[in-house]
Formats: C-alpha cells, structure tokens, sequence
C-alpha cells in the first residue's frame, strides 16, 4: 500500500484537480470560520471580540481602501511603506551577506574569522533586538531597515555560505587545471554554480523577512502594515482589520514568492526542475 | 636553443619523480618514488597507473596536476618543479565536472577564453577550436545542451574535449570511465586512444581494470600500498591497440598474454605483506 501511494506521487494529475484540492484547506478553514461565528453574538461561540465573522471582515476591506480624509494613512501607503522597509532592510542584508558570505567560504583566513560568529548569531534571539534597535538608531525609518537587515543578513549568511560549500571541489580542481586563477574560480565557477541553490536562500529569506516586518512595526507611531496590526488590536471596532492586514501581508508575500521561483526559471535553466 | 637541445636528445621528461614522498600527518601516502616518461618528440607516452585502493595513485596523478607539493623530493615537469596547477596539464576525475550553468560548447570554451589573450585568441577563433574538438570527441549537435541532458559517457566527453582543446602536453585521468556502464566505457576507451594519437600528450590514467590498462597503455604501473610506491613498471609486453575496438583487442592472444601478466603483478602485490600500518 505504502509503495502504491509512494508510485501515486510521480502519476500525473489533470489542472481542474490540483486546483480544487489545493482549494480545499482555506474551504474548510473558512467554512470553520463561518459555523464558529454564526448567529447573535451572545451564543457565539467565539466572541465576536475575538474572531469577526467572514462578512465583517470582507465588509472592512471597502473601508479601508476607500480611507477619507487624509491620504497618508490610506491603506495602499501602508503596504507600500511596508513593501519598502522590507525591500530595503533586504537589500542592505544582500549587499553585505553575497561578499562576506562569498570570502568565508573561500578563504579559509575569513572562515577562520567569521565562521563561529556567523554560527552563533544564528541563535541570537532576533525579536528581542526589537526594543534595542530603537535605542541604537531612534524610532524612524532607518531603525526599522536596520533591524530588518539586521535579521535578514542573520537569516541569509549561512545559507549563502551553505550553498558555496555546497559547490563540489571536483569543479574548483577542474577550473585550476584549465588555468583560472583564483579570482576566476570564484567569479566563473564558485559563484555561478552556486546561483541556484543562492536565489533559493534569498527567496526564503524575502519571505521569512514579512514576520520580523510586523514585529518592528508593532508600534503606534510606526505605521505600515504592523501598526495596523497594532491598531486593531487595542480598538475592538478596528478588529477585523487585524484579519485583512493578516491576508494581505500573506497574499503579498506568496505572490512575490512566486515571483521570485518563476524569475529563477527564467535566470537558472540549467538546474534540474524539482516540484 | 631548446630546439637545439631536443634535437640533441637531451630534452627534459615531460614527468620526472625524484625520490618523491608525501606524508599526511605519520600516514606515508608515497614512499621514495622515482620515474620517468621521457620526452618523445612524436608522441607523449600514455601510462596506466592500477594498484589496490589506497595506494596513492590519485596522490601521484595530484602531485604531477600541482594540487599537491611533495613532502620529500621533486616533482618536474619539464625539468621545473611543478608548483601549481596550470594549463599544461588537463586533469579529467571520476565524477562528471562538467559546469552545469555552462552550456557544452561554453564549456569547452571556457579554458580558451580565459587563456584568450595569452593565446592571442579572438572569440570566434576560440569556437571553432571548441567546435572541432567537439567534433572528434562525438559530440557534434550537442553543443547548446546543459551538462543535465547528457549521459554520463557524454559528460565525460565534454570534459575530455574541454581539456584537450587547450593542447595540454599531459593529461591526467583519474579513474575517468568508473562510474560509466560496459558499453560506454568500452566506447570511452576506443575514443580515448583515437585521441591520443590525434593529439599525442603524455597521458597517465588510473584505472581498477586491468583490461583497460592493458588496453589504453603502452607502460603500465602497478603500485603496492601503505606506503605508496610503484612496484612494477611494465612496458614491453603491452600490444598497441589504435584502431582495434577494446573486445576485438581482448580477444588477441598477445593481449591475453599481457593481462596474464599484469594480473599476475598486480596479484602479487596485493598479497605482499603491508608495511607501515
């Protein structure tokens, strides 16, 4: 039985149905959604406090993009001030984790070096730097791209170093005795061989990068996504909007997600697919 | 005046060991080695190099490649003391080394371009080298595939013609055809000595098959192990099989007479009592 089920993985599957049965989990969840929050109120069994029903919170979604009064608190600025901070937090970490990363794991003198360090900042507690960070750099932007590059680059450099690693020697030997230097080794044969297994590090990491974004806006006067969180939090009429931000920052970071796969298509056609 | 020189016959060996060893740590990988392949003025030398496993072949192939420096001794190339790896030695390894972001005919390209300029080579020059050799190792039509579409007897096709492109005056084979099935290592062999006297460089190979020792080598050495060193250097009772595909060789009683004897060397030293460790 277990060896049909395990033959059952490589059989194909017609379009209609991968779509239906990935469907499957958010029918349930929101049919759940629907039983628990059904009826007045008072017999609920979830108090609306706590968990609004589907209407009201699809019912919130036309409020906030249709903010009145002033445009700076209106909702697309919200996401888009967010989509910043994580793009840049980002970027900074990927400036700093593609060099350093890449003489760590050439060089045995800067693996000697940083190796124990890049280990051990593994296990620093990265919401705890939250507080910290607005000691250090205040509480404007640059605090909040700092702490996010802060734990991307904590999140990024091993497994940049991992994927170098991973490099087998067999094409480092190869490009000697073809006459690279060590420059060109790292360049034309480290580097690209590794791209793959990298875009792959960097797309997790952008994706992993969404949860400390609503930690360090978690915040009144933060805005973006996070201090909607926040908002909602402390006013019960609000609730529902911790519900929307929730399914957009999700939706946000699963498209960019697919992005990021199909873009690595595209710029690696030379690794082998996997699902 | 080095032509001077090799036309009075007193050219360096293209390979010369000088009381050659290497330690790791107390472990002796190769005890006071000594050889040498001399410089032919038609064609290089093609040595076999078996042994049991662990005897310090790849080390010998290494040390000649220049990944390795010797504990004790000289290692010459040329009459100079190998310091590194370079162009004038092409190395193929047992695991297919293919880049696999390059394409096959960017890999065969990629020694000549980084030598471009050394070589005075332009761009297109380098693509028709890369071209040809393509062309004589099979692989024509092949050239914008990924190294992931090919066979394991292709890979290992690229990466002969990848070396060879680059006229090495010695190619180092190191177990090339193990992870290869019968058919295609057979295959393997027959393109291996077409193109050696096509090209004609100083070639060692190691291999685990006396056959295919026999079959490739004019000069074979069989080493004992722990420590390395080369017990046997047989070279008058190997027949030359240019021409003749590897079965048809092995059916030849003076093949047959060869591998007897190769066997029975190479027996002998696997029974020999092992010093060291």
């Amino acid at each position: 039985m277990g060896r049909g089920m395990l033959r059952g993985r490589r059989a194909p599957v017609p379009a209609w149905a991968a779509v239906a049965l990935g469907l499957v989990p958010a029918a349930v969840l929101l049919a759940a959604w629907w039983l628990l929050t059904r009826g007045e109120p008072e017999y609920r069994a979830i108090s609306p406090v706590i968990l609004p029903t589907p209407a009201d919170v699809f019912g919130f979604v036309p409020r906030l993009l249709h903010t009145p009064g002033d445009a700076e608190s209106a909702f697309w600025r919200q996401v888009l001030l967010s989509f910043r901070r994580v793009a840049l937090g980002f970027g900074v970490a990927v400036a700093v984790a593609l060099p350093l990363g890449t003489l760590v794991a050439s060089f045995r003198g800067w693996r000697l070096t940083f190796g124990p360090t890049v280990a051990a900042s593994g296990y620093v507690p990265i919401a705890a730097l939250v507080p910290l960070s607005m000691s250090w750099w205040g509480t404007g932007e640059m605090q909040k791209v700092l702490f996010l590059a802060l734990a991307f680059l904590v999140y990024l450099l091993p497994l940049v170093i991992r994927a170098l690693d991973a490099v087998p020697d067999v094409y480092v030997s190869t490009a000697h005795t073809l006459g690279a230097s060590r420059a060109q080794v790292i360049l034309r044969v480290l580097l690209p061989v590794a791209a793959p297994d990298i875009w792959h590090a960097l797309r997790l990491a952008f994706g992993v990068g969404w949860s400390y974004l609503v930690l360090v806006e978690m915040t009144v006067l933060a805005g973006g996504l996070g201090a909607m969180i926040f908002t909602g939090q402390r006013r019960s009429e609000l609730r529902p909007q911790i519900y929307v931000v929730l399914a957009v920052i999700t939706l946000i970071a699963w498209a960019v997600d697919l992005g990021w796969a199909r873009l690595g298509r595209v710029l690696f056609p030379y690794r082998e697919e996997r699902a | 005046m080095s032509a001077q020189r090799a036309a009075a016959g007193d050219a360096p060996p293209v390979v010369e060991f000088r009381n050659v060893t290497l330690r790791f740590g107390d472990y002796v990988a190769l005890l006071d080695v000594s050889f040498v392949v001399p410089d032919r003025p038609d064609a290089g030398e093609f040595v076999s190099i078996i042994g049991p496993s662990g005897c310090g072949k790849s080390t010998l192939l290494n040390l000649i490649a220049g990944f390795l420096q010797p504990t004790e001794g000289e290692v010459l190339v040329r009459g100079r003391p190998v310091e590194g790896p370079g162009v004038d030695r092409g190395m193929i390894f047992q695991q297919y080394s293919s880049f696999p972001h390059l394409r096959v005919l960017d890999n065969v390209c990629f020694g000549l371009r980084l030598n471009a300029a050394a070589r005075g080579l332009s761009d297109p020059e380098i693509v028709e080298r890369a071209r040809e050799m393509l062309g004589h190792v099979g692989l024509a039509g092949h050239e914008s595939k990924f190294p992931h579409q090919l066979s394991g007897g292709q890979k290992q096709r690229v990466a002969i013609a990848r070396s060879l492109v680059l006229e090495p005056q010695i190619l180092l084979m190191d177990e090339p055809f193990s992870a290869l099935d019968e058919p295609t290592r057979l295959e393997m062999q027959e393109l291996t000595v077409a193109l050696w006297h096509r090209v004609h460089p100083t070639i060692f190979c190691i291999t685990h098959s006396v056959e295919e020792a026999v079959y490739l080598a004019e000069r074979v050495f069989v080493m004992s192990h722990a420590p390395g060193q080369i017990a046997y250097d047989i070279g008058d009772v190997l027949p030359p099989s240019l021409g003749v595909k590897p079965l048809d060789a092995q059916e030849r009683p003076e093949f047959k007479a060869a591998v007897r004897a190769v066997t029975d060397v190479f027996r002998a030293v696997d029974r020999a009592p092992r010093g060291g460790r």
